[in-house]
């Protein structure tokens, strides 16, 4: 029982890892731009079909790929921002983002079906494939290297909102955005290359989640819930929080599986109801900075 | 934008007689809309007809539903199928505990609401204390609860899910009792959703929209306000989702608990005018039939074309009307209507004291000094 | 904000009840036929003996997109091979086969649209099911109410049964394998064994589903009376974070069998992955649904790591049947690959066209109430997935069950029970992972 606990927790930590990998970006958006991506499941399975297909046909080493496969996110991201949300407006921007992303959403579904088909595909690169003997059991490297890749990039995106000038009109949009733009922040520009930075991430948690799980176009809606209830538990726009919300509620989920697997799920949403009725605004949430 | 609509509103068409002549067309057109409604199937009795006509007044009901609480209070909600599947596992579950059989399980209709209703007030209580962007995500959260619930608990026998109470109604008389049910919840909800926006209740929810601190200071018992419409719309919802799931004969943990309900939901709501009752409400008809038909074309039922096209009107849609149809038609007649008029009439022309409100207000919204704006 | 609305929002009402109006006006013209329907199905197509030029036509709402979208995708190509077929050969009584196809979406509102534009717009002749168990029970209502038979080879569940509309007018037909008893050849095998080479301990992962858990469980009551252990039997919920959790668990006990409630490839190829992970290769691995679907199945778990996984099903792209050798090949000469990679899904629609067609022939047309009572009557139909015969309830009684194996690094699926039976070739025990 104790080894059973014990690998249910270590299997928690480092699935949560992936999870917090796919919501970093989320986080971001959500808590700096009030944008609710919906596309952002969408967006990680096009991240893993793209190294998914690096690798199956242009034989590259997936972590290699994400060289390619980060940029090139990064620019759908932007592409996405400047051509849908940036002319969105208003005291209800936000629910219309959440209809526009869902509209993206469906797009880039529709064109995945058309490229890639309905079967099911797993990136089976050797690379991942690796396991390492600890505890009495075994990890997968892959979920290793996800879970490094998700605290490196946690660091590198605080380095980057608290270290450079760029993370530095990024937080002033983020408080006040008329301020920021009085004081000569190019605030559209800010937006675009945050929504950018954001579905840039998804490439990293696409490439991971392709590699630990099947997948097909279909597979983003499951994602997309438990991303949102991640990032609201652990603050919107606390990347430390996504990190540590994800963790959480995985290893919560996974040790609750040992006695009752179904209702495992419930607890992981039952846990973000109780989280939210204690404390409004999440693990690690700042407190409400501009009016709703 | 706002002053060139003040501007048309305070001219001539406000003179006394315009009032009444716009109430008469008005009533007018209500009646003429109902004849239609009521008469359509009758005039349409192919079942396939009628069986948009049902989707499209479950939609309608379940949108002025969804309207009458996020519309006025400003939280988007994403929860409604939290009731309307609610309702539908209600009736089912009562319906064979109680042995309603056939026809008479249509009298746990109000049971459903009833469920509905009480639902409601303990998600309302959790859901209603926290910010507005939170409280749409834990509207998801307590979906997906209610969805495993569906799953695990044992009297909702799991993925199996539950059959309604056989109706053994011939297929040419089958749709149209579901269509005049139907069409009697949406009825009623519209009439409920009107009643609430000229009352005092339904001030005081949109002046939560506006600003909930300042409602809350003038006196607005905000969370009762809330609580209310938020028990309304639930209960509403989970009626029309019994009256769904006796139709369809059926009901499913993800088919009664489905995760793009409420998007679909919130594109009507946007799509005809966020906040107008009648939006809403054109906003359903216009959807639901539409993505039920798209799919009944074998050239668009090819699988991601028909995805591709939807994705892309709603985008289409949203960015270039972002306030809906009934707003945005509502400013491109205006501009239509006003052009070539001046914006700005002369004093000269018009001459002495019956200079009346009309070049007030016009020479305010042209903006010349010293205006009261 | 709104002083006062412009003239078009406040008379919007009577705006919309115009606008809709026209919108409905349109949409009835273009649909064709607005007036009364009729409840009978062409009746009239059978009447005329001399009608060679009137197609028949069939309709059918597939999942082409949605969670069941490589299900229903099979399905399709499996139906247009069966019409391509008979109309190749002269169409069925001298008329051709013509097939519509609406996609549901995987979603019961679409599928009862679809099916009441099938019949009562179209007026297609047959219907014939969708992809799923879970849709099956709204659109056979449908399809009861007006009358027509419902043949489908996909919704193989009891529950597809139980509705009151099938218990009312049984014109539900499945032409495949009851799932209730899928698993009893390994069942039996097991039973046949001496002791000493029987396996100590079994677990039993299920999906939450009803297609994939009553032959599990089945199989669990049977193997424990023989006195197999039960080390885990637990339902797992059909959309987890990660099977990695539920498949720790299970090779953390060790067993020597695992019987995995799956009903699709993303839950098989979980498990697979935590077992190779764990270093654990249990002697037996048999898997209810997923590596049955031929390349969708090898393309998610990779070849080497294929043999050894049994499924059970009723048919088989090696099964010696003259009927379904020659689709195999058509379907290879379409669409590519290898015989091992045709989809099971494949051979069930096919085979629902086959029983449609001699259940027309029989009956001299498309009378739908007549081709009910026929199919009702016992008599047994060829498919290319082996012999029909419906029971009072509609399930095929006559198909047999087989156990299949994938063995030589992923490249044959080969039939390895009932011992005995005709093509049945011996079992490989599973070798451990990554030695392929």
């Amino acid at each position: 029982m104790a080894r059973e606990i014990s690998q249910a927790i270590v299997d928690g930590i480092l699935i949560g890892g992936v999870y917090a990998l796919m919501a970093a970006g989320l986080t971001l958006i959500f808590g700096v731009l009030d944008i609710i991506n919906i596309a952002q499941g969408v967006l990680v399975i096009l991240g893993a079909y793209l190294s998914y297909s690096l690798f199956t046909k242009a034989h590259i080493d997936v972590f290699v790929g994400l060289l390619i496969t980060v940029p090139a996110m990064f620019i759908i991201g932007v592409v996405i921002h400047w051509a849908f949300i940036r002319r969105l407006r208003g005291t209800e921007r936000t629910s219309m983002t959440l209809l526009v992303t869902y509209a993206v959403a469906l797009i880039i579904e529709g064109i995945l079906y058309k490229v890639y088909g309905a079967n099911f595909v797993q990136i089976n690169a050797p690379s991942t494939n690796q396991t390492v003997h600890v505890f009495g059991f075994y990890i997968e490297y892959i979920y290793i290297y996800g879970f490094i890749m998700a605290v490196a990039l946690v660091v590198a995106l605080y380095a980057l909102l608290y270290r450079t000038r760029f993370g530095r009109s990024v937080r002033a949009t983020m408080q006040d955005e008329t301020a920021a733009r009085l004081v000569g922040i190019d605030v559209n520009r800010v937006a675009a290359l945050t929504f950018g930075i954001g579905v840039a991430v998804t490439a990293a948690g696409g490439m991971v989640y392709g590699a630990t799980n099947s997948f097909n176009a279909n597979s983003g809606y499951d994602l997309i819930s438990r991303l949102l209830a991640i990032i609201i538990l652990g603050g919107m726009g606390s990347l430390g929080g996504a990190l540590g919300a994800a963790v959480f509620m995985i290893t919560l989920e996974s040790v609750v599986t040992i006695w009752y697997p179904t209702w495992a799920v419930a607890v992981f949403y039952a846990a973000l109801v109780l989280v939210l009725v204690f404390r409004p605004n999440g693990f690690f949430g700042q407190k409400a900075v501009r009016a709703q | 934008m706002s002053t060139s609509t003040d501007m048309v509103s305070v001219s001539t068409d406000e003179a006394p007689g315009a009032g009444r002549r716009s109430s008469v067309l008005k009533a007018a057109g209500l009646l003429v809309l109902a004849i239609i409604v009521i008469a359509f199937p009758k005039v349409y009795s192919n079942p396939s007809v009628t069986n948009y006509g049902v989707f499209a007044l479950i939609y309608v009901t379940v949108a002025s539903a969804w309207n009458i609480f996020s519309g006025n209070t400003g939280y988007i909600s994403l929860g409604m199928a939290v009731f309307y599947g609610s309702g539908a596992y209600a009736l089912g579950a009562a319906a064979s505990a109680w042995h309603f059989t056939g026809t008479s399980a249509f009298a746990l209709l109000p049971f459903a609401a009833v469920v509905g209703a009480i639902i409601a007030v303990p998600f309302g209580l959790i859901a209603l204390r926290v910010r507005r962007h939170t409280f749409i995500v834990i509207t998801i959260a307590v979906f997906f609860i209610f969805q495993l619930m569906a799953f695990n608990l044992s009297f909702t026998h799991g993925t199996i899910g539950m059959n309604a109470p056989f109706i053994s109604w011939p297929s040419s008389g089958y749709n149209t009792p579901f269509y005049y049910i139907a069409l009697a919840i949406a009825a009623g909800t519209i009439a409920i959703a009107w009643l609430i926006r000229r009352s005092r209740f339904g001030l005081q929810l949109r002046a939560i929209r506006d600003d909930e601190d300042r409602a809350r200071g003038l006196g607005v018992r905000t969370m009762r306000v809330k609580l209310s419409a938020f028990v309304i719309s639930g209960a509403i919802a989970a009626m029309i989702g019994s009256v769904w799931f006796l139709y369809i004969g059926q009901v499913q943990p993800n088919t009664g608990f489905d995760p793009l309900f409420d998007l679909t939901i919130v594109l009507m709501a946007f799509l005809g005018g966020y906040g107008s009752i009648a939006g809403t409400v054109l906003g359903a008809l216009i959807v639901e039939p539409a993505t039920l038909w798209l799919n009944t074309q074998p050239q668009f039922s090819g699988g991601y074309l028909s995805e591709i096209l939807l994705g892309g009107v709603f985008l289409i849609v949203v960015l270039f009307m972002p306030r809906g149809i009934i707003p945005t038609g509502g400013e491109w007649i205006t501009r239509l209507r006003s052009r070539g008029r001046p914006a700005v009439i002369p004093a000269t022309t018009i001459g002495g004291p019956k200079a009346t409100g009309s070049v007030s207000a016009t020479s305010i919204g042209s903006g010349s000094p010293g205006g009261a704006r | 904000m709104r002083a006062s609305l412009p003239w078009f929002s406040r008379n919007a009402i009577a705006l919309s009840a115009v606008a809709l109006s026209v919108g409905v006006l349109a949409a009835c013209s273009s649909s064709g036929s607005s007036s009364s329907s009729s409840s009978s199905p062409s009746s009239s197509a059978s009447a005329t003996s001399s009608a060679n030029a009137t197609p028949i036509t069939i309709g059918a709402s597939l999942s082409l997109t949605g969670d069941f979208s490589a299900d229903g995708q099979a399905f399709q190509k499996g139906y247009q091979l069966w019409a391509k077929d008979v109309n190749a050969a002269g169409g069925i009584d001298g008329r051709q086969v013509k097939l519509t196809f609406l996609n549901d979406a995987s979603s019961p509102n679409q599928v009862v649209t679809n099916y009441q534009t099938l019949i009562n717009t179209d007026h297609v002749n047959l219907t014939f099911g969708p992809f799923s168990s879970l849709l099956t029970g709204p659109a056979s209502a449908v399809a009861a109410r007006s009358g027509y038979a419902f043949i489908e080879g996909a919704g193989g569940a009891p529950s597809v049964f139980q509705t009151p509309q099938n218990q009312a007018d049984h014109m539900v037909f499945d032409v495949s394998l009851p799932v209730a008893d899928e698993i009893m050849p390994f069942v039996n095998y097991i039973a046949s064994l001496p002791a000493s080479e029987r396996p100590k301990t079994a677990a039993y992962p299920m999906a939450d589903d009803p297609f994939a858990d009553p032959p599990v469980q089945l199989a669990e009551q049977k193997l424990s009376a023989l006195g197999v252990k039960t080390v885990y039997s637990n339902v797992f919920p059909a959309e987890p974070s990660s099977y990695t959790p539920q498949a720790d668990n299970v090779a953390g006990k060790n067993p020597d069998v695992v019987i995995l409630g799956s009903t699709d490839v993303p839950t098989v190829a979980a498990f697979m992955k935590a077992f190779e992970t764990n270093h654990y290769t249990p002697k037996w691995f048999v898997a209810a649904s997923g590596p049955d679907q031929g390349s969708a199945f090898i393309s998610a778990v990779g070849a080497g790591n294929a043999d050894g996984i049994m499924v059970p099903n009723g048919w088989y792209p090696g099964y010696n049947n003259a009927a379904s050798q020659k689709m195999v090949s058509e379907y290879i000469a379409q669409y590519g690959g290898s015989a091992s990679g045709v989809n099971a899904d494949v051979a069930e629609a096919y085979a629902v066209g086959q029983v449609a067609q001699q259940a027309i022939t029989a009956t001299g047309g498309t009378d739908n109430a007549k081709i009910i009572a026929y199919l009702h009557s016992g008599v047994t139909l060829n498919s290319v997935q082996g012999p029909v015969k419906f029971d009072s309830l509609g399930e095929n009684g006559a198909s047999a069950a087989f156990m299949f194996q994938w063995q030589g690094k992923g490249s044959k699926f080969v039939q390895v029970l009932p011992q005995g039976a005709s093509g049945t070739i011996a079992i490989i025990k599973k070798s451990p992972w990554g030695s392929s």
